[in-house]
């Protein structure tokens, strides 16, 4: 299994070459953020040594909800209707609490159409990394403004923006979800560490990565063209991350650092962040990203991580193997409960 | 004729009409009777009118019968709506400090109570229930003991005290009528039978957890939310998996995503729920990913009449979700069939991997009935079709989820399986689940891809048994009914036969696939057929048209928030025997 075992390409811990973690060839725009993103994802599920048939894809519709597609074609992949990838999810996870769920969304798909289903599947806490590709337009219709738009940004046609934007970091904070950040599909090295911190972390990650839509809002008058993210991303601190099959260096630096060992004996490491910046401390989270939005600075980073929480599946009187495997006499209740169900009738 | 008793008790939400009904209902099945229990109520918690109507009799009551013997009225509206119904031979126990009677039919026994010289009311609060309850039993000529163990139970071993002050009030009831007043000319019999007693509700939830239901959604909507009650309260212990969730779309998608892991997955709805997850039944379909959903249909449109039955949603099936695909729907006969027909509606939609929809109704849904335990099979056939759940190397790198056979099936592995994985997706997509419109629209793959989801349509068609006839085959008249008015029709054509009218019944329960070459067989000799439902457009018989072209000589339609009763239907036969009537809209008599 190791690398040095077999001659010929470079491979992972579990013996995989890469290349095993590509997916289809893109059919999105040329530029187009999503698929840096898809790039990201790739790198960090090798780096990760993740079994690819162990990952369920997930996504609901648009460009964002098709990269799902280009990456890891050796996964199972469920491309839902248009909002509900949440509940598909949820079901899906709960009856395998064994696969590892990645779900891929849009800011459309999150923030407008599926809201409800957004603020619902952060409360649970389930075992899900879910992923905005966040472009502030619904790309596949064309372009109009999606509800992460921000206010008096503008179409290329001319078009203001005239509703606040809903900042689906703050919202994942307050409703539950154990870890949160921001990223920008322009910023390789962040949003491959905060990828890979991702696949460490037990119950629900929700990262939303801006990524500018090259063809219909990357121009002047945007707040999600590159241009722009040039010039207004503020990260929180550095995300560093170091896997639990990796030696974990002594020195990091007190006081400004923040180090939290996570569930798999990993090492999320946040430095350089702002004077009594408490990660674990929601109100803090959510109150930078209130003051950055309003000095116009988009905030990126990890805000918020709680490895105490249980994650949803812990809490449910789950067996742990797939409940599609159990055997017929196991998915019938069992003869005792039936009869005293039954006495309660005669 | 099915010689039955019935007992009606009405008063406001809030008044306690719920516990005397379990208390005859219990009695009743012990003493081997067989019952049907029917509540008409409002969507109010406190105050309304709530009408309890419990009947029994030895052999099967499949409905809640035409008239009532004993009325027990809690209050005085009660008194009001119901006292002038009463015919010859019946009663009506009611409380004399504070319940007037008013008009009544010669021969209708008023029985007063008085409640306070009875009883210490200001202790107990139900004081005039119980008594009531103690009256009944004594003119019934039921032995005390059967009640005095139903009241112990109740109570349980944890407030004897209490338990023995309530025998105590029962006791007295039944003394005070047994010297006051006159038994009922038949006291109710006994048979050495045992009989469960359940809602529709119940029994769908049990029909469920006997299919192997392994995840369970729902949202609350009268009235299907006894479903979810039923798993709620035995989820855990049975290992099923239980969700409420924050609406109806969610609940669907959700059920679909736990059928994808594998698993049978069940949600149940009303029609307002049910609109809330067109969407998805598309996407079980097109992801050919079978799971089952329940309508427990009540009026409409709208939120409708929360509380009232119809059988409006037929259309709202066949028509859920655009674009064509299969889809299987079934309507339980009664409320025994509301157990039976879900394992074997998981089979069928299993086998052929597409959603499958279940049209109950309030009536079958919150009404109670006798159930023989042998009927209820918790161990029922279950056939999951074609399911790869294990890596048997046969397919590696080649497997297609959506592989085009001659049936249409494609074998389905569950996620995680190495060799196995696919893309499942809502857009249309190729045999390996891969859209198939991204660059350009492959048309040929459209066709064939459409093309072997519908050949499923044969397959379920052959799996699915059609209708049969019942009753004499030279009947003067054919009644065609579906779902929930088998029970009315069944006895409708009992009371006609009395009256020298010979009556058979064509009663739907698969209602798509249809059947329609096998019914325009069956109906080919009939001399008039009659369609009877629940509702204003006739949509059933709308859909049989549509399918077959048939057309009948008449229809009963009844969407006054109530359900048949049986003289509704022998009524309305006979106006349209008589003359040239074809449509009749039978009233109901009382508001309830
Ligand atoms: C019920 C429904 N309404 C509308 C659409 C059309 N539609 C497809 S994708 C989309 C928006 C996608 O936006 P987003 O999630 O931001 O994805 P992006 O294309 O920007 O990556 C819309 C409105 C649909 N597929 N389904
Ligand atoms: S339209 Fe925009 S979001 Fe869609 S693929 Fe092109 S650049 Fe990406
Ligand atoms: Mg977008």
């Amino acid at each position: 299994m190791a690398a040095t075992a077999t001659p010929g390409p470079k491979v992972n811990r579990i013996g995989l070459p890469v290349l095993e973690y590509r997916g289809g060839k893109t059919t999105l725009c040329a530029g187009c953020g999503h698929n840096a993103i898809s790039e990201r994802i790739i790198d960090a599920l090798y780096e990760m040594g993740v079994q690819p048939e162990r990952v369920m894809k997930l996504s609901g519709i648009g460009c964002s909800s098709k990269s799902p597609a280009y990456f890891l074609s050796r996964a199972h992949s469920f491309n839902s209707v248009h909002g509900r990838m949440p509940s598909v999810a949820t079901g899906a996870l709960l009856a395998n609490r064994t696969m590892m769920g990645l779900g891929v969304s849009g800011d459309g798909d999150t923030a407008s159409i599926g809201i409800g289903q957004f603020v619902h599947l952060m409360r649970r806490n389930l075992n899900l990394i879910y992923i905005i590709e966040d472009n502030g337009v619904y790309g596949l219709t064309k372009g109009q403004f999606s509800a992460t738009a921000d206010i008096g940004s503008k179409l290329k046609t001319g078009v203001v923006n005239d509703l606040p934007a809903i900042d689906t970091c703050s919202l994942a904070i307050q409703l539950g979800a154990t870890f949160v950040g921001r990223s920008f599909s322009g910023d390789k090295k962040q949003l491959l560490t905060m990828l890979k911190a991702a696949m460490a972390h037990k119950g629900t990650v929700m990262l939303d990565v801006i990524s500018p839509c090259v063809t219909f809002n990357d121009h002047e008058g945007s707040t999600r063209s590159y241009k722009y993210m040039q010039d207004h991303e503020e990260p929180v601190g550095e995300v560093g991350f170091v896997p639990s099959f990796e030696e974990i260096d002594v020195e990091y630096e007190e006081g400004s650092s923040f180090d939290v060992e996570m569930h798999d004996g990993s090492h999320l490491r946040l430095k350089k962040l702002p004077e009594n910046y408490d990660p674990t401390d929601r109100a803090v989270a959510v109150r930078t990203l209130m003051e950055a939005h309003e000095n116009n600075e988009i905030l990126t980073g990890v805000f918020y991580i709680d490895t105490q929480k249980p994650a949803f599946t812990d809490l449910l009187n789950l067996v742990d193997e797939p409940l599609a495997l159990l055997p017929q006499s196991r998915t019938r209740p069992p003869k005792k409960v039936l009869d005293e169900v039954m006495s309660k009738h005669l | 004729m099915n010689h039955t008793f019935s007992i009606g008790i009405g008063g406001a939400a809030g008044q306690g009409v719920a516990t005397p009904g379990d208390i005859f209902a219990k009695i009743f099945s012990r003493r081997g009777l067989h019952l049907n229990a029917y509540n008409a109520y409002q969507s109010i918690i406190r105050g309304g009118h709530t009408f309890l109507t419990i009947r029994a009799g030895v052999d099967p009551v499949t409905n809640m019968g035409d008239t009532i013997d004993l009325l027990i009225p809690l209050n005085q509206d009660t008194m009001d709506r119901h006292l002038r119904l009463l015919g010859r031979g019946g009663a009506c126990i009611y409380n004399a400090d504070t319940i007037k009677p008013g008009e009544h039919a010669d021969g209708v026994q008023l029985c007063a109570l008085p409640v306070s010289t009875l009883a210490d009311i200001t202790k107990n609060k139900v004081a005039q229930n119980t008594l009531a309850i103690g009256a009944a039993l004594s003119m019934m000529g039921i032995g005390f003991q059967a009640l005095e163990d139903v009241i112990r139970e109740q109570f349980g071993k944890k407030a004897p005290a209490v338990a023995d002050e309530n025998i105590a009030v029962a006791r007295a009831g039944y003394d005070y009528a047994t010297q006051h007043f006159q038994a009922f000319a038949r006291p109710l019999p006994m048979t050495d039978k045992k009989y469960a007693v359940l809602s529709g509700n119940t029994a769908l939830a049990m029909g469920g957890a006997a299919a192997g239901v392994k995840f369970y959604s729902a949202y609350p909507m009268s009235p299907s939310t006894g479903v979810l009650h039923w798993f709620a309260t035995h989820g855990r212990k049975a290992g099923i998996m239980v969700r409420q969730v924050e609406d109806e779309i969610g609940v669907v998608n959700m059920a679909i995503g736990a059928a994808h892991a594998g698993v049978r997955a069940m949600c149940a709805t009303s029609g307002g729920g049910f609109a809330l997850m067109s969407e998805a039944l598309g996407l079980s379909a097109m992801a050919e990913i079978p799971i089952v959903v329940i309508d427990c249909m009540r009026a409409g449109p709208s939120t409708g009449v929360p509380t009232k039955t119809e059988q409006g949603d037929l259309w709202q099936m066949l028509g859920a979700a655009f674009g064509d695909y299969p889809r299987v729907i079934a309507a339980p006969l009664d409320i025994a069939d509301c157990f039976t027909l879900i394992p074997e509606i998981f089979n069928v939609v299993d086998k052929f991997q597409v959603p499958g929809l279940v049209l109950c109704d309030l009536l079958l849904s919150e009404g109670r009935l006798s159930v023989d335990p042998s009927v209820l099979n918790f161990a029922p056939p279950v056939d999951r079709g074609e399911m790869i759940t294990a890596p048997n190397g046969h397919a590696e790198g080649g497997y297609k989820r959506y592989l085009i056979t001659d049936s249409g099936v494609s074998p389905r592995a569950i996620p995680g399986i190495p060799g196995y994985t696919h893309v499942v997706s809502s857009d249309e997509h190729d045999e390996d689940g891969v859209l198939i419109s991204d660059m350009f629209t492959n048309h040929a793959k459209r066709r064939a891809m459409m093309e072997k989801r519908m050949r499923k349509e044969q397959g379920i068609a052959a799996a699915v048994p059609p209708p049969t006839l019942q009753g004499p085959a030279d009947a003067d008249v054919t009644l065609i009914g579906w779902g929930s008015t088998q029970g009315v029709i069944e006895e409708a054509r009992a009371q006609l036969a009395e009256q020298g009218i010979t009556a058979n019944q064509l009663q739907i329960r698969w209602l798509a696939p249809l059947h329609g070459d096998a019914i325009l067989d069956l109906l080919k000799n009939a001399k008039r057929t009659i369609i009877v439902e629940n509702n204003y457009s006739g949509q059933f018989a709308r859909y049989l048209r549509s399918e077959t072209s048939f057309v009948a000589d008449g229809h009963i339609r009844k969407y006054d928030g109530e359900p048949f009763m049986p003289h509704h239907i022998v009524d309305a036969v006979r106006e349209q025997l008589a003359g040239d009537v074809t449509l009749s809209v039978p009233s109901h008599e009382v508001m309830v």
